[in-house]
């Protein structure tokens, strides 16, 4: 039995080396390799600049400035414009103004602006980290307003009454979110701010964002974006003479120009290279690996004769749209394929998506000023004409209001106006009436089911 | 295969030296109670594990063994017999009837238990069960055949993923599928595809190599799994050599395979029919006269079916094309094993090799699979055995979209049944470049089996190798180090033509994806065995160490030359490119003792201490405890008289075992780099910390009777059990305003309770054998508190979580028909009333409808039965296994295909019954083109998912003459097989055994969206014996 007792020592020695090998608890220290911890990523300037992209790529979301804000402001109840032929039931739904409160368009649009909303703060949080030059923190925190109010802005116009529409004071807006979400708590369970405290923080971001921000910064938001959105807030809010102003800063100040010809404001992928034109003032930039067009997903369609053209052709224009133009009206701008007439605008598959451009500050400048009886930077008629002659139309003697409106209604067809401007100008939408309680989305159930301080909209 | 077999055992001993002490040659042979021979009975001397020989064809065996020792003599379907080594020649025979309850039963890290010494519940299916099964993994083999095992194979398409649950789902947000552990090691299970659907790993492992299947049910038999055995455990153990006679098996089955069921569509001229009703519907509303020509039916009759059926159908409108039949096909089946299994008392070998090719019933899906073991044991000396397993596989899978595609192949039901499938300027598949890619209504996805290929190719090596020393004749040590290695590489190419659906193909769009996982497991343990007069103690103590890690890399690229270019690196424009890893790891220490006295009373004590990288850093460890015992009655004395009753035993345990299948690294905050723009780097903030995340915890108490009646004739168990989960990991909801969606967290309970039931008997014995088995298990699951969460999944979020409930019950308006005035549909109000009953009047507005529960994914019973039948060269099987009182939900297709004509998508052929005029009664409404009446989600598409199924049968002949034995044939067997031959269901679309692979969760089950059905396969197969 000699051997045996050898042979345990020997295998006593392999036993408890096994077990010591197993004992290093260290080895369940295992770090995430594509993700790193909220502390480590907040440190430096260069990390709050990177989240500052961040919050442009949250605005770039489908659900978002990717084109679906734009989509559905244009489809909503539009049965004037648009046959709409889509089997997503969402889109379907807000086509035919019979939305559900489940409606997924709705509830991605609510989630995803909220979560860009998040991203813009965690920059404002934490601009003391910003410290390279007092220019770039101007730049960063102006970036990040304008992001944030831009988000808000787009919110309560879709899921709240329009000004107009009742009390803009007691009337429920949408939550305001000031302030970067580190951790759930009671305070994360926020109400409805009323649709005027959304306005006038909405504004007073804008208005300090301008006041910050530069003129000229790459694809990023300028000075000129800030007030280009701030005309909008105030024309919305029926302020003329601010909506006028505004709109007066940018083209004056910005140094933009109308491009030459109407069709060179598209297929910026297929014909720029991915470049916007100069009229662009803000835009969500596609790129063939970043960004997405959804306006192209439910407006385009493959067209085989143009290569780089795709979409679900769910949006065909009817006939009498195309009816409302000028013979030789160059934004009579549509292509015929399989009986349908489908816009122009948005066939490139990888186009850059326009949220503002020049061509919106002419229009509002007029309309403010036509409104007003004033003429600041120009004469209403100057403006309309300098529109008129850009889609080779000849000038008008003299305009009224409903010209220059339907001048806007013309021009900017399809890019995201048609809802907010019919309540805005408390026109039809279809068959209902401009402020129609089933024009108003429904708060996204999700938020009702999560968030019992939230109430829901009328008709949900 | 539990028969009443008696044998006797001739067993003639010869020495070569009569000394006390010394080896002596031993030689035997085995027969039947008929004089048969027995061939493949082991012989082991007791004591000596790894001394084994087996018999021959003629039932002889040669031994060497001390005088004095004990040989142990087991075989499948025989029992034990024991052997003294006694020194002179002796003739013995013995008859005995014990059946079922002396098989050897997998309890993992080394044990074993006999069956009727078990105290946990531990269902085991042998490998002969499931061999030759056209399934491509093991997972869907055990269907019906393990009770309390429920097995949803969710799709038609080869290879992807299958639902499994053991004693119901125990989670909501983890998974709730088991752990699988094969020869020692866990396994990598968990899907690492890149296209359409989930894939299972699990079909790179050969069924056919399998010895057994042992299912860990109860907490008792899965606590030395600790944090991982909330959902079961099933230990897969592969075949071993034997010693003796080279045994080479061939086996050869080829056939095709054909979808289970059709559902009817609507031919051109019902389509017309409907379709144009819808449009008179939307002209009359809006003051339109139908021969406007911006009428809605002008629409529908030129801009519909004129443009989509390239303006034939006015010319031959009852021309019809069934697309659903397009899209089908039979697909060969071709399966090749070859066997060779043999050694001597020193070193014994397995080893095998399969090829399996196997066409889709869907086009475009064809499964090739490769593969080749060889499992050594070797004795080394007189303390020390090694072995080691080596299994290589290459699976190859040309792959279908997910269900969700518009490429997906099934979806072309939604065709307009005018659609040629040809367009007849170009002869191509109708929508392929140059014709008009327009046509047909929606992408032709015949363009994309045609013009693109996505392949995934994954080659696969479960290795283990292990030391056994034994250190006192009573206690040993074993060391094993196993690896899994995942190596894949997925491959795709769409071609021009797929524009339409791949609108980044205009110039050919290439993808390469990778995905390599390791996984390494070390275990040490030392094993116990002693026997003391009465007593017997067995224990075990170990430790274990796993560590898996998976990266993937991706690369894509646009603008190819042309079509015969088809890598990447002709790709002129690299589109996408990534590269990603992720870990994890366990370090556990283990321990069980097994305890019997006088072979009546027995106790069995485990425990688990589990570390994970997964859980927080304040709850890095968890202890998983477990207690059982059994008492044998039918040993005492006072049960001596009761003669029928020749077995019975009561048992029962508790344990504690937990869940960490959750992803890993929930517990931490953290930002993501992906959120870059327009080519500049960004991040974002995309999860919420929280430091106290743990395991899931699962307490389950079980309590069970084994029995064996008639001289164990008839046999089987009876399970009662309630499982207790709490601390569940919830991806809990939080307002959107947040900027999050979700947090993980351990809040919640749940449980689960039911019952088992097993019955196996032995029908008929002697020249015409028939024998039964039959098992039952019904579980009830209920959600018992999650704190007010709302979770949601599945189709437009129909499947939900709620308190009181079962997980994933669909929640949704409860349909009420169609109003007879005005062919409106109903819903049933459903609002809570001041009294706090239901408002059960009707609406036509679908917003006024509150959401009920309107039907349960998970069944209410499920069954397998079994009957074997043997009469001299003859052998026949077949196999049902149902499943009942779920429901599934078809609103993935019925919201286009049953929705009376809303879109121009084809209609199922019930929709004919459609509300016409006033009076008619019916629960189709009317047909309205583009105006949603009735297809919004409802009860209307929760439909009854209940089916009984043939599953299996066979029949076949096995020859063995004169003239078979002088071609060195031992064995030659012929049969025919059937698989999922006969349905019996009321579900209204294909398979009731569904679940969309795009929607598919934990939560999210019984979907169906154009999913593919269950292959019905028919095999003719041959098997040799050298």
């Amino acid at each position: 039995m000699k051997s045996t007792i050898i042979n345990i020592k020997q295998l006593s020695l392999v036993a408890l080396s096994a077990f010591i090998l197993g004992s290093c608890t260290d080895k369940l220290d295992v770090n995430p390799t594509q993700t790193i911890s909220s502390e480590q990523a907040l440190k430096t300037e260069g990390d709050i600049n990177a989240t500052l992209i961040g919050a442009y790529d949250g605005i770039q979301s489908a659900a978002v400035y990717g084109g679906d804000i734009q989509v559905l402001n244009d489809l909503t109840g539009n049965s004037e414009d648009i046959q709409f032929t889509g089997t997503f039931a969402g889109l379907n739904d807000a086509y035919n103004a019979l939305m559900a409160s489940t409606n997924t368009f709705a509830r991605d649009t609510w989630v995803a602006s909220y979560n860009a909303i998040n991203r813009t703060n965690n920059v404002l949080a934490n601009l003391d980290k910003v410290v390279s030059s007092d220019a770039n923190k101007k730049k960063v925190e102006g970036e990040a307003l304008f992001l944030r109010a831009s988000l808000h802005f787009e919110l309560v116009r879709l899921f709240a009454k329009a000004p107009g529409d009742g009390d803009l004071n007691t009337n429920p807006g949408v939550p305001l979110i000031l302030q970067p979400t580190l951790v759930v708590d009671e305070s994360s369970y926020v109400t409805r701010a009323t649709v005027k405290a959304v306005y006038d923080q909405v504004i007073a971001d804008l208005t300090k964002a301008e006041s910050l921000l530069p003129s000229s910064n790459s694809r990023y938001a300028t000075k000129w974006a800030a007030a280009a959105q701030l005309s909008r807030a105030h024309l919305m809010l029926g302020n003329y003479a601010e909506a006028r102003d505004a709109a007066n800063r940018v083209i004056t100040g910005s140094g933009k120009t109308l491009a030459t010809d109407f069709s060179g404001l598209w297929f910026t992928q297929i014909n720029l290279g991915g470049t916007p034109p100069a009229e662009y003032i803000f835009w969500s930039e596609v790129t063939t690996q970043d960004g997405v067009n959804d306006i192209n997903t439910f407006f385009g369609r493959t067209i085989g004769s143009i290569p780089g053209t795709a979409g679900r052709s769910d949006c065909k224009i009817k006939a009498s749209h195309l009816a409302k133009y000028e013979a030789g009206d160059t934004r009579n701008y549509f292509i015929l394929s399989g009986g349908f007439n489908y816009t122009r605008k948005h066939l490139d598959r990888y186009g850059d998506v326009p949220v503002i451009r020049l061509a919106e500050m002419y229009l509002t400048r007029a309309e403010a000023n036509q409104r007003l009886n004033t003429t600041v930077g120009a004469t209403p008629l100057a403006d309309v004409n300098r529109i008129r002659a850009r889609a080779k139309l000849a000038d008008l003697p003299s305009v009224t209001l409903d010209q220059i409106l339907k001048e806007r209604y013309l021009e900017l067809a399809f890019e995201g106006h048609n809802l907010p401007d019919k309540k805005r100008l408390k026109q039809n939408v279809g068959t209902l009436a401009w402020n129609s309680p089933k024009l108003i989305f429904p708060i996204p159930q999700r938020e009702i089911d999560v968030n019992k301080n939230l109430t829901q909209n009328e008709g949900y | 295969m539990r028969k009443k077999i008696i044998y006797s055992l001739l067993a003639a001993f010869f020495f070569l030296n009569a000394a006390v002490g010394q080896v002596l040659t031993v030689t035997g042979k085995v027969t039947d109670e008929n004089g048969i021979p027995v061939s493949g009975v082991s012989v082991i001397e007791k004591g000596k594990a790894s001394s084994g020989v087996s018999t021959d064809d003629k039932g002889i065996f040669k031994i060497s063994a001390n005088k004095g020792a004990v040989l142990l003599l087991t075989a499948v379907g025989y029992d034990n017999r024991e052997i003294s080594v006694t020194g002179e020649s002796v003739a013995i025979a013995m008859s005995t009837s014990v059946k079922g309850l002396s098989e050897v039963v997998v309890t993992g890290f080394g044990g074993t238990a006999i069956k009727r010494e078990l105290t946990g519940n531990i269902a085991r299916v042998k490998g002969k069960e499931i061999e030759n099964l056209p399934t491509p993994s093991v997972d869907q083999a055990l269907q019906g055949k393990a009770a309390g095992v429920f097995v949803n194979s969710q799709s038609g398409k080869l290879g992807q993923a299958v639902t499994v649950r053991v004693r119901g789902n125990s989670s909501i947000s983890a998974s709730s599928q088991p752990l699988y552990v094969v020869d020692g090691t866990p396994i990598t299970t968990n899907d690492q595809s890149s296209y359409g659907g989930d894939m299972n790993p699990l079909a790179d492992l050969n069924p056919n190599d399998i010895e057994s299947i042992e299912v860990l049910k109860d907490a008792s038999a899965g606590a030395i799994y600790g944090s991982r055995a909330a959902n079961g455990v099933v230990l897969i153990t592969t075949k071993r050599g034997k010693a003796g006679r080279t045994q080479v098996t061939f086996n050869f089955q080829t056939g095709f395979a054909e979808a289970t069921r059709r559902v009817q569509m609507l031919n051109s001229e019902q389509y017309a029919e409907l379709i144009l009703e819808g449009a008179k519907y939307r002209d009359d509303l809006d003051g339109t006269p139908v021969t406007d020509p911006d009428s809605w039916t002008s629409y529908v009759k030129n801009d519909v079916m004129g443009y989509y059926s390239y303006d034939q159908w006015k010319d031959d409108p009852k021309k019809t094309y069934d697309w659903q039949d397009h899209v089908m096909q039979k697909g060969p089946y071709h399966q090749a094993d070859l066997q060779i299994r043999g050694g001597n008392d020193r070193t014994k070998f397995f080893s095998s090799f399969q090829h399996l090719d196997q066409t889709g019933t869907i086009i475009g899906n064809n499964l090739i699979r490769t593969s080749g073991r060889l499992n050594l044991d070797q004795k080394a000396n007189e303390w020390l055995d090694l072995g080691v397993s080596l299994s290589l596989t290459r699976t190859y899978n040309r792959r279908l979209p997910g269900d969700n595609a518009f490429s997906n192949p099934l979806q072309a039901i939604a065709l307009m049944p005018m659609t040629p499938f040809t367009d007849p300027n170009t002869g191509l598949p109708a929508g392929t470049p140059p014709g008009d890619v327009n046509i047909p209504l929606y992408y032709n996805p015949v363009i994309t089996v045609q013009y693109a290929k996505y392949t995934q190719e994954v080659f696969r090596t479960f290795g283990n190798t292990y030391l056994k020393a034994k250190i006192l004749p009573s206690l040993y040590f074993q060391t094993e180090l196993g690896v899994d290695y995942l190596s894949q590489n997925e491959e795709g190419y769409f071609q021009t033509q797929t524009v339409r659906n791949q609108s980044r193909a205009a110039r050919g769009l290439g993808s390469n994806n990778g995905a390599f996982v390791t996984n390494v497991n070390t275990q040490s343990y030392f094993g116990y065995d002693k026997t003391f007069s009465k007593s017997h103690l067995n224990a075990t103590l170990g430790m274990q160490y796993q560590q898996s890690r998976a990266k993937y890399n991706f690369t894509e690229g646009t603008e190819f030359p042309s079509d015969s270019y088809q890598k990447i690196a002709s790709a002129a424009n690299k589109t996408g490119g990534s590269s990603s890893q992720s870990d994890y790891r366990f370090l556990s220490y283990f321990a069980r003792a097994n305890y019997s006295y006088n072979d009546k009373y027995l106790l069995s004590v485990s425990g688990r201490i589990d570390g994970s990288s997964r859980f927080g850093e304040n709850e890095r460890y968890g202890f998983f405890p477990a207690v059982s015992a059994g008492w044998i009655m039918s040993n005492e004395n006072f049960m001596g008289n009761i003669d029928f009753l020749s077995f019975l035993k009561l048992r029962a345990s508790w344990g504690r075992v937990g869940n960490a299948e959750i992803p890993n690294f929930p517990a931490l905050g953290l930002y993501s780099g992906d959120a870059g723009y327009a080519g500049v780097p960004g991040q974002r903030p995309s999860q919420l910390a929280n430091p106290n995340l743990q395991w899931e915890t699962t307490d389950q108490f079980d309590i069970g009777v084994d029995y064996g009646i008639f001289k164990n004739r008839i046999t089987g168990e009876i399970d009662y059990y309630q499982k207790n989960t709490s601390g569940l990991l919830l991806n809990v909801n939080v307002p959107g305003t947040s900027g999050f969606t979700s947090i993980f967290k351990n809040v919640g309970t749940m449980s689960n309770k039911g019952f088992e039931f097993v019955i196996n008997t032995q029908n008929l014995i002697g020249a015409f054998k028939w024998n039964t088995n039959f098992n039952i298990a019904r579980n009830i699951g209920k959600v018992e508190n999650i704190q007010g969460q709302i979770i949601e999944g599945g189709v437009s979020s129909m499947n939900r979580v709620m308190e009181g409930q079962p997980v994933g019950i669909f929640f949704t308006p409860e349909f009420a028909g169609v109003d007879p005035a005005n062919g409106n549909a109903l819903f049933v109000k459903n609002v809570k009333k001041a009294d706090g009953t239901l408002d059960k009047t009707t609406t036509s507005n679908y917003n006024e409808a509150q959401r009920v529960v309107a039907g349960d994914p998970n069944p209410d019973f499920i069954w397998g039965f079994t009957n074997n039948f043997s009469y001299k060269g003859f052998d026949a099987s077949i196999f049902f296994n149902g499943v009942s009182g779920n429901q599934n939900n078809i609103y993935g297709m019925g919201r286009y295909s049953s929705a009376s004509m809303l879109y121009e998508d084809n209609n199922t052929a019930d929709q004919l019954g459609r509300w016409q005029k006033p009076g008619d009664v019916t629960n189709i409404p009317q047909v309205r083109l583009y105006r949603v009446n009735g297809s919004q989600a409802s009860s209307r598409y929760i439909v009854d998912g209940s089916y009984i199924r043939l599953r299996s049968a066979s029949i076949g002949y096995t020859f063995n003459n004169n003239f078979l034995k002088k071609a060195k044939i031992e064995k030659l067997r012929i049969y025919v097989s059937a698989f999922n031959l006969l349905t019996i269901t009321d579900y209204p679309y294909w398979d009731p055994e569904v679940n969309a692979d795009d929607f598919d969760s934990n939560i999210a089950k019984g979907n169906d969206f154009y999913t593919p059905p269950q292959p019905r396969t028919i095999l003719f197969g041959i098997n040799l014996n050298l």
